[in-house]
């Protein structure tokens, strides 16, 4: 008995706990998971009708036909970019205001700014959706306009991505800022000697010092705009008629409602395998800028 | 100088449009909780309610049992919250002070878990709930939940900080691994720690999608799910759906406002050095 517990008690260290945690954890809902949806998407998987046969490469075939997929994705791609800009632009203009000496209350504005982006997206959307109701909404009233935003088909994915950029500019503020403290100040003083304007100082010292920040920045909206869905899923359905489909709007609507989940985990491989690429594909346009 | 003064004048006046911008709607959404129905959908709608009324919020209680969905969101986000705040420590600590082969691998692999997207694995965790039968308990929400890429990639980044010194003092006093960990470790993190417990809070508070999943029974369903259920049924009752949206959001707001140092320091240290 006693020689038993004896490897079990050298097992019991942190260490060993830890590991073995993080193992069991990530086999069970990370890896064993991957697995299954990238087999699952050779199949004809139905778990209301209990199916799972092969079917070859036929949804990976259906995908590249089907035109929803390709819609879906093009208003991903432009949805995740606009937004992207506009946090990127917002941020980094209110923080240079907010880092600027003549700026007072820093610590309000910037609080102020940040609010939305801690504030849960599912009630968010649905204030945002009453917003642009037609009947009594804010966004009516103040622009003095009669317009059903989110029953246009060329305005619905503005009014999102709108929505969207309001949320979570305020991340980029506290980013760009706390990046803009680290700044070495002797550039400055340097380049003011020289005679160098303001705005030169911003173009050549500031924008380029401040690149890693602006790559993080835009790496990890990149990766959070490429699976949003929660916006669509409250305020559009997808609609009006397809016009707002986003790809992992798309998933979730394969997957849940219709529950095809061979399609959807295919449609999902191949969003992760975009995901992938885009990330790689900017960490290589930052260094070729460096290297220049 | 004169010119100085006008150019602040300036900025701070776009600011404050920006802020105004900003609080707008939470502040409507607000108001507009207080309002009655026939007052949302008058013609000429005011801002401010002209008969102020609590009725929203007792009807959300009353028709709905809204504050069983709020006492099952604290529930569970706790739970989670705690059990992340642990094992974000524990997994921080070991990647970094440990000294094992591998040990730089399996912090790549659980930073590169922070990379892959949820549609990638919830449909085969949804059939795996389904399988082991977890649908509509709370472990199902929980367990899957107990460990963070982000938590432990924050704590090993705090931990930098943490001179190795002091530890190997404790331990040539005879101090256990674990009593490192409980009595050195977790009381000289309690900021990062904050942090992580902050953030992880939020997340699990405004999760939907797997909670819509897993839950079936609407008794335990949590309050991001109860909000879009309530809008399904009284779709046309606004008074009580911005009363139902308030009660979402404000707890987080009021949580902010306490704790945003916390917030906004412990987004700072998760990023890259500038």
């Amino acid at each position: 008995m006693k020689q038993k517990s004896f490897p079990l008690r050298r097992f019991f260290t942190p260490t060993g706990v830890c590991l073995f945690l993080l193992i069991l954890h990530y086999t069970l809902f990370l890896v064993l998971p991957m697995l299954i949806a990238f087999v699952g998407s050779f199949h004809d998987w139905n778990p209301l009708r209990g199916t799972f046969s092969f079917t070859g490469f036929s949804h990976y075939q259906r995908l590249l036909t089907n035109e929803l997929f390709w819609s879906s994705l093009r208003n991903t791609l432009v949805f995740s970019f606009v937004v992207i800009a506009a946090r990127m632009i917002l941020g980094l203009v209110i923080a240079s205001a907010l880092f600027s000496g003549l700026t007072r209350a820093k610590n309000f504005f910037r609080a102020a700014f940040y609010m939305p982006v801690v504030t849960p997206l599912v009630a968010v959307s649905f204030v945002w959706l009453w917003l642009y109701n037609p009947q009594f909404g804010l966004v009516n009233q103040i622009l003095g306009t009669q317009i059903n935003w989110l029953y246009s088909k060329s305005l619905a994915l503005p009014a999102v991505m709108t929505m969207t950029a309001w949320k979570d500019y305020g991340y980029a503020v506290v980013l760009y800022l706390a990046g803009l403290y680290t700044l070495p100040k002797d550039c400055y003083e340097a380049a003011r000697m020289d005679g160098a304007s303001s705005w030169v100082q911003f173009k050549k010292i500031t924008l380029p010092l401040l690149k890693p920040m602006s790559l993080f920045i835009f790496i990890t909206s990149l990766i959070a705009y490429l699976q949003a869905y929660i916006q669509i899923l409250v305020m559009t359905n997808g609609g009006p008629g397809t016009s707002t489909y986003l790809s992992s709007y798309l998933i979730y609507d394969e997957a849940f409602m219709k529950y095809k989940f061979g399609y959807a985990s295919a449609i999902s491989f191949a969003m992760f395998l975009l995901i992938g690429l885009l990330t790689l594909l900017s960490f290589r346009v930052n260094q070729r800028g460096e290297n220049a | 100088m004169k010119k100085q003064k006008l150019v602040s004048f300036l900025i701070h006046l776009c600011l404050i449009f920006m802020v105004m911008m900003t609080i707008a709607p939470f502040v409507w959404m607000l108001l507009s909780s207080f309002k009655t129905n026939a007052e949302i959908n008058a013609i000429h709608p005011t801002l401010w309610p002209q008969n102020f009324t609590f009725d929203n919020y007792l009807k959300v209680q009353t028709q709905f049992h809204f504050m069983r969905y709020f006492a099952n969101s604290l529930f569970v986000t706790v739970l989670i919250t705690v059990l992340v705040g642990y094992t974000s420590t524990l997994g921080g600590f070991v990647l970094e002070k440990g000294r094992f082969r591998g040990r730089k691998l399996v912090f790549g692999l659980v930073l590169g878990t922070m990379m892959i997207p949820w549609f990638v694995t919830i449909i085969p965790k949804y059939s795996l709930m389904l399988k082991i039968g977890w649908i509509d308990m709370y472990s199902a929400l929980v367990i899957p939940a107990a460990v963070s890429g982000f938590g432990i990639f924050m704590m090993k980044q705090s931990l930098t900080s943490l001179p190795d010194a002091m530890l190997q003092a404790a331990r040539i006093d005879g101090a256990s691994e674990w009593y490192v960990l409980h009595r050195i470790v977790f009381p000289m993190s309690r900021n990062a720690i904050a942090s992580i417990v902050i953030f992880q809070f939020l997340w699990s508070w405004e999760d939907y999608l797997w909670p819509f999943l897993v839950m079936n029974s609407e008794g335990k369903q949590v309050l991001a799910v109860g909000l879009r259920l309530f809008n399904g049924r009284y779709s046309t009752d606004y008074g009580g759906l911005f009363a139902a949206t308030a009660i979402s959001i404000i707890p987080v707001v009021l949580i902010y406002i306490i704790f945003q140092k916390q917030f906004i320091d412990g987004l700072s240290s998760s990023s890259v050095k500038g």
